[in-house]
């Protein structure tokens, strides 16, 4: 059962796993707690054209993937605070006209789409070591930014209005939240797909809320939780031999479903 | 008599083509303790909104000691109302009021330093939460949270303390309590309530006003049947044994 770490591409699988789920952990807490899990999924969902277009243009299309997201967040961003639009329909609008730009672009794009299936279920078995270098490098950003700004993201999660009166910069945070999350969307693509991203960003963290008082405990126990739901679910796919993105949600979503039974036990006491 | 601290000059506010507030001017002094009572829909949140520079008036302004700049704002000490708080949030009491210092931390990063947890513990003890203090919000009864959102509001050493609908989801005895945590805060700073259930105007406001679009104020602290009827657009039955004032409305009120 073991001999399998002596493969490169599965130690690579676990190291992505890892790195996806600090990510998650951090970011996840924030979507969580601010109730920003749609805009995610438009978010994740508009990734879907950046990577039609970086096959159509011939780049790598996570590089696509990546200046489309942060567009669509900031986009979404500055929408939701000047337009005051509604929200869920902006998110549906986007949604859809992410993934509808993605497959015009592949269409139009002479020739084959070969790892087209990979982008939108994810195969970290596939993951090869520039991307995991690339993944650090977002994790370190995430983290450095996110430590800096510790408060002042605490402050405009937790009660906007009161951020601004103390005169905190509340829009441009709010936009480099929302970049912050669109850089996740992104690094998880690699691990779980488009289709699955939110879910990886946001189980574990709701998980972690019910057990922990405070954002920085919520982060680590989700982060924690991020990596035991990875692995495990990166092991049993190789054990099941059966996709690797699918096999980490559903091991997320048992655990989610649990956690909520454990959580009505204790409140029932 | 001293210059005033909030000073709203003229302001008019439109919202999606309706009007909001028309033309409400008011000066709100060092020592006040100013009500301002009004029905559901009169106004009464969007004209704190202004003061607070949450929102921009379509005409007039507003100066916070004598000056309009937003850093001002500083000065002032917000409790919004009850419903709208995320009581759900990972954050326990001493971190919520630590973080009404933010405000006045000037270094970057932003971190809080000895005397901005000197002020917490002792906004904690003035509210009387500091036994609370490591607990998470949504483990505390309504009077301990609404404690709590005041404790956030004065670490700032606010010069006025502004109170959105304050007693709304507070029971009897609690609220009772809540008006003596009032009494003392007044001789550090003014104090403006805004309230649409006139029968929690205490017996120690300075001045009363009515808003309904517009700002029915008279220089007592006495609510009169005239400014009710002309606030409330209704028949208004007023029974005031001295003080404190009890009225019952007639007007059905919305919600």
């Amino acid at each position: 059962m073991f001999e399998v770490l002596g493969f490169e591409f599965f130690r690579n699988a676990l190291f992505a796993g890892v790195l996806a789920s600090v990510a998650c952990g951090v970011i996840g807490t924030y979507v969580v707690v601010r109730r920003m899990v749609s805009v995610s999924g438009g978010i994740s969902h508009a990734a879907f054209g950046g990577i039609g277009l970086g096959y159509f243009l011939g780049i790598d299309p996570l590089i696509g993937a990546t200046g489309f997201t942060v567009a669509t967040a900031l986009g979404m961003g500055t929408l939701q605070l000047r337009a005051r639009q509604q929200m869920d329909t902006l998110i549906g609008a986007v949604w859809a006209a992410g993934m509808a730009l993605g497959i015009l672009f592949v269409y139009l794009t002479p020739g084959f789409a070969p790892d087209l299936f990979s982008y939108l279920f994810g195969n970290i078995l596939l993951v090869p070591q520039d991307d995991i270098l690339l993944m650090a490098i977002l994790i370190v950003i995430i983290v450095a930014v996110v430590a800096y700004l510790y408060r002042e993201f605490q402050a405009i999660t937790f009660d906007p209005d009161y951020a601004t009166v103390m005169n905190l910069p509340v829009e441009r945070l709010s936009l480099l939240l929302l970049v912050l999350i669109a850089l996740t969307v992104v690094m998880l693509i690699q691990v779980v797909g488009i289709i699955l991203v939110i879910a990886l960003l946001t189980l574990p963290a709701a998980i972690s809320r019910l057990f922990t008082t405070r954002i920085w405990s919520m982060m680590l126990l989700a982060v924690g939780l991020g990596i035991v739901f990875s692995v495990t679910g990166i092991w049993l796919s190789y054990l099941l031999n059966v996709p690797s993105g699918a096999t980490i949600i559903l091991v997320s979503t048992l655990a989610y479903a649990g956690a909520l039974g454990i959580e009505r036990l204790r409140q029932g006491d | 008599m001293s210059a005033p601290v909030i000073e709203v000059d003229d302001v008019w506010v439109r919202m999606r083509g309706h009007s909001v507030l028309e033309g409400v001017s008011l000066a709100i002094h060092p020592d006040e303790f100013y009500a301002i009572i009004g029905p559901n829909g009169g106004g009464k949140t969007t004209l704190l909104r202004v003061i607070l520079g949450l929102l921009a008036p379509s005409r007039g302004v507003v100066r916070i000691l004598g000056s309009t700049g937003a850093e001002m704002r500083r000065f002032l000490g917000y409790v919004p109302q009850f419903r709208t708080f995320d009581f759900d949030y990972p954050i326990t009491v001493r971190e919520m009021v630590l973080s009404g210092r933010l405000g006045h931390v000037a270094r970057r990063p932003r971190r809080y330093d000895a005397e901005d947890r000197d002020r917490t513990e002792e906004a904690l003890e003035t509210m009387h939460i500091a036994d609370l203090a490591d607990r998470q919000i949504r483990d505390l009864s309504g009077g301990e949270q609404q404690r709590a959102i005041i404790g956030r509001a004065l670490v700032g050493d606010p010069k006025v303390l502004l109170l959105d609908e304050p007693t709304v989801y507070v029971d009897a005895p609690t609220e009772a309590q809540f008006y003596e945590v009032l009494d003392r805060l007044r001789e550090r700073m003014a104090i403006v309530l805004v309230t649409h259930d006139i029968g929690v105007i205490p017996a120690h406001v300075t001045r009363v006003a009515c808003l309904n679009r517009r700002l029915y104020t008279h220089d007592t602290n006495e609510i009169t049947p005239d400014m009710l009827e002309a606030a409330y657009h209704c028949p208004v039955d007023l029974i005031a044994h001295g003080v404190p004032h009890r009225v019952f409305s007639e007007h059905s009120r919305e919600e």
